[in-house]
C-alpha cells in the first residue's frame, strides 16, 4: 500500500464535509487488489459540522445626487442546487433606508429581523425614524457584536440621508463599513465592480463624467447583473431594483435567465 | 433617559454569563460576560483565531475573510506628530476598498490609526472614544494620551488569544507635549518617537530612517510621511490608494494632505528624471 500527501489541508469549515485526519494531511492509498481507499479505513478521520452554508447570490447599490438605488437578484442556491427563483435579498428597513444582503439566508434573516426590532426600538423611544447613516453605524455595530461567531452576512445598505442626498455603505462580514458611492456583495462581487468602477466611478478616465439620472442608473444595474449572471452561476432568475428618494421607495423586477 | 434594554435581545443566554451589552464593554469583562456571542466548542479561543482571524496569507483557509488595512506611520519631531496612512482594505487577493479611513478621528486632539483588521481597529477605536469622553466628563480634563493609549491596550487584552488583529498608533498633544504610543492586539503597548505599522511598514521603514531628523520643520516631515507612504505602496501589494496625512500640532490635529499615490507616483518620477540629468 502506497501512502502520498495529496494537496493543502481541507478546511473544516467544508459544507461538503471534508474528512480532515488527525494527523492533519490528506491520504491517498490503493489497495493491493487496485481499488482506492480515501484513507477512511485506516485511520480514524473527523467530519465537522458547519453553520455556514453559502446560499449566492449578488447584491449592488449605487448612490445619486439626491437617490440611491439598490438591487439584489432573487435565486437562492446551495452547493449546486438551486432552491429557489424568487427569494429577494432586499429588505426595506425604513422608508429611507433599504438593506440588501447575501450570503447565508438563515443568518442574512436573522440580522433583518433584529435590526427591524432595534429601529423599532429606536422609533419607540426617540419619537422619530431613524436615519440612514444611524442605521449604518447600528449595522455595523451588531455585525461586530458577533465577532466570534460572525453573521454570514455581505451586506449594502442604501437610502438617503437627513439632507436628501443618495448614501451606499459597504461592509465586510463584521461591521467595518464605510460610506461609498457604489458596492457590490456576494458571490458576483468581483464580476460587478470592475463595471461599477468603470461607468459610475470613471476611474482612471480622462473623459468626462455625466450626471447620472435615477433612470440611468437603473438601466446601469440591470446590465450589471446581466453581466455577472452570464458568468456567475449563483446569480441569475430575477433581479428586484429598488430606487429611494426622500419622496419613499419604489422596487422593480427584472427578469434574467434561468440558467 | 430610560431605553428598553436590548435584554430582549439576548437569545442564548446559555453562552453569555449574564451581562448587558451596552455600549461600553468594562474593561473587566471577559468575551462572554460582555455579550460577544462564541461558537460552541471546548475551546473558542483557539478556533475563533483559526476560523475568525485576520492575516495576509494566513486566511487562505477561512470561509470568512474579513477587511485588512496597511501601511500606517507616525513620528514625533520638534513641530509635533506626522501621521501618515495609505487607504487600501483587501480580502484575501480582492481589493475591498481605495478609500478606507485608516486614520481614526477619536475626538479634536487625539488620533488612532488602523492597521490588522478593520473593523477591529474602528469598533475598539470607537470605542476608546467613549471612555475617553466619560474620562472628561467625570475629571473636568482631557485624558493623557498615555492613559488612553493604556485604556484600549487594556480593553484589548481581555480578547487575547481570540484572533483580533490590530496594529494601533495612538498619538496625540496632551499637557505632556506630543506624545506617541503603539498598541497592538497582544496588549502590547511602547511608547516611542517613530513607529510604522501594516505589511508595508519595513518598506516605509527604510524611507523613514534614513531621512528623519527630530528637527525637522514640518513642511519636511509632511513630505517624509508622503514619500515614505508612497513607497511602500509602491512595493507592497496590500498598500495603496489615497495617502492621508495628518499634523498633530497643539492645538489639536490638522488633515494636511490627502492625494492618490499614483499621481505621486509620477511627480517623484519628473523629479527623479531631472535630478539624474544633473
Amino acid at each position: 500500500m502506497k501512502a502520498q500527501q495529496s494537496g493543502p489541508v481541507p478546511s473544516i469549515w467544508s459544507t461538503e464535509g471534508a474528512a480532515r485526519l488527525g494527523s492533519g494531511a490528506t491520504v491517498t492509498t490503493s489497495h493491493d487488489d487496485g481499488s482506492i481507499d480515501h484513507g477512511v479505513t485506516q485511520a480514524p478521520y473527523e467530519r465537522r459540522f458547519s453553520p455556514y452554508d453559502f446560499n449566492g447570490g449578488t447584491c449592488l447599490a449605487i448612490a445619486g445626487k439626491d437617490f440611491a438605488v439598490v438591487a439584489g437578484d432573487t435565486r437562492l442556491s446551495t452547493g449546486y442546487e438551486i432552491l429557489s427563483r424568487n427569494v429577494p435579498k432586499l429588505c426595506k428597513l425604513t422608508s429611507k433606508t433599504v438593506l440588501a444582503s447575501a450570503g447565508c439566508l438563515t443568518d442574512v434573516r436573522t440580522l433583518q429581523q433584529v435590526l427591524d426590532m432595534r429601529l423599532r426600538m429606536y422609533e419607540h423611544d426617540n419619537g422619530k425614524e431613524i436615519s440612514t447613516p444611524a442605521v449604518a453605524q447600528l449595522l455595523g455595530n451588531t455585525l461586530y457584536y458577533r465577532r466570534f461567531f460572525p453573521y454570514y452576512a455581505f451586506n449594502v445598505l442604501a437610502g438617503v440621508d437627513d439632507e436628501g442626498k443618495g448614501c451606499v455603505f459597504s461592509y465586510d462580514a463584521v461591521g467595518s463599513h464605510e460610506r461609498v458611492e457604489y458596492s457590490a456583495s456576494g458571490s458576483g462581487q468581483a464580476f460587478v465592480i470592475p463595471v461599477m468602477d468603470n461607468i459610475v466611478g470613471f476611474k482612471n478616465r480622462q473623459d468626462p463624467k455625466p450626471e447620472y439620472t435615477a433612470a440611468d442608473i437603473v438601466a446601469i444595474c440591470k446590465d450589471a447583473f446581466l453581466t455577472a449572471g452570464e458568468r456567475d452561476i449563483y446569480t441569475g432568475d430575477a433581479v428586484t431594483i429598488s430606487v429611494i428618494t426622500a419622496a419613499g421607495v419604489t422596487t422593480e423586477t427584472f427578469e434574467l435567465k434561468r440558467d | 433617559m430610560h431605553a428598553i434594554g436590548t435584554d430582549i435581545l439576548d437569545l442564548g443566554k446559555s453562552l453569555r454569563a449574564g451581562g448587558k451589552r451596552g455600549a461600553i464593554l468594562p474593561p473587566h469583562a471577559k468575551a462572554e460576560e460582555a455579550g460577544f456571542l462564541l461558537p460552541a466548542v471546548e475551546d473558542p479561543a483557539s478556533f475563533c483565531k483559526t476560523n475568525f482571524g485576520v492575516g495576509y496569507g494566513t486566511d487562505q483557509h477561512q470561509e470568512l475573510k474579513f477587511a485588512k488595512g496597511t501601511t500606517t506611520l507616525a513620528f514625533k519631531f520638534d513641530g509635533g506628530i506626522v501621521v501618515a496612512v495609505d487607504s487600501r482594505s483587501t480580502q484575501g487577493a480582492y481589493v475591498a476598498s481605495g478609500t478606507v479611513k485608516k486614520v481614526i478621528e477619536i475626538n479634536p486632539y487625539l488620533l488612532g490609526t488602523m492597521a490588522g483588521g478593520a473593523a477591529d481597529c474602528s469598533f475598539w477605536e470607537r470605542n476608546l472614544g467613549i471612555q475617553c469622553r466619560l474620562y472628561e466628563l467625570r475629571h473636568k480634563e482631557r485624558i493623557s494620551v498615555a492613559a488612553a493609549s493604556k485604556l484600549l491596550a487594556n480593553t484589548v487584552m481581555q480578547y487575547r488569544g481570540y484572533g483580533l488583529s490590530m496594529g494601533t498608533m495612538i498619538t496625540g498633544w496632551d499637557k505632556t507635549g506630543p506624545q506617541l504610543f503603539y498598541v497592538d492586539n497582544d496588549g502590547m503597548r511602547l511608547k516611542g518617537n517613530l513607529f510604522s505599522v501594516g505589511s508595508g511598514s519595513t518598506y516605509a521603514y527604510g524611507v523613514l530612517d534614513a531621512h528623519y531628523r527630530k528637527d525637522l520643520s514640518a513642511d519636511e516631515a509632511i513630505e517624509l510621511g508622503r514619500r515614505a507612504i508612497y513607497h511602500a505602496t509602491h512595493r507592497d501589494a496590500y498598500s495603496g490608494g489615497i495617502i492621508n496625512v495628518y499634523h498633530v500640532q497643539e492645538q489639536g490635529w490638522v488633515k494636511v494632505f490627502s492625494g492618490d499615490c499614483n499621481e505621486l507616483h509620477y511627480k517623484y518620477q519628473e523629479e527623479k528624471t531631472a535630478r539624474m540629468a544633473m
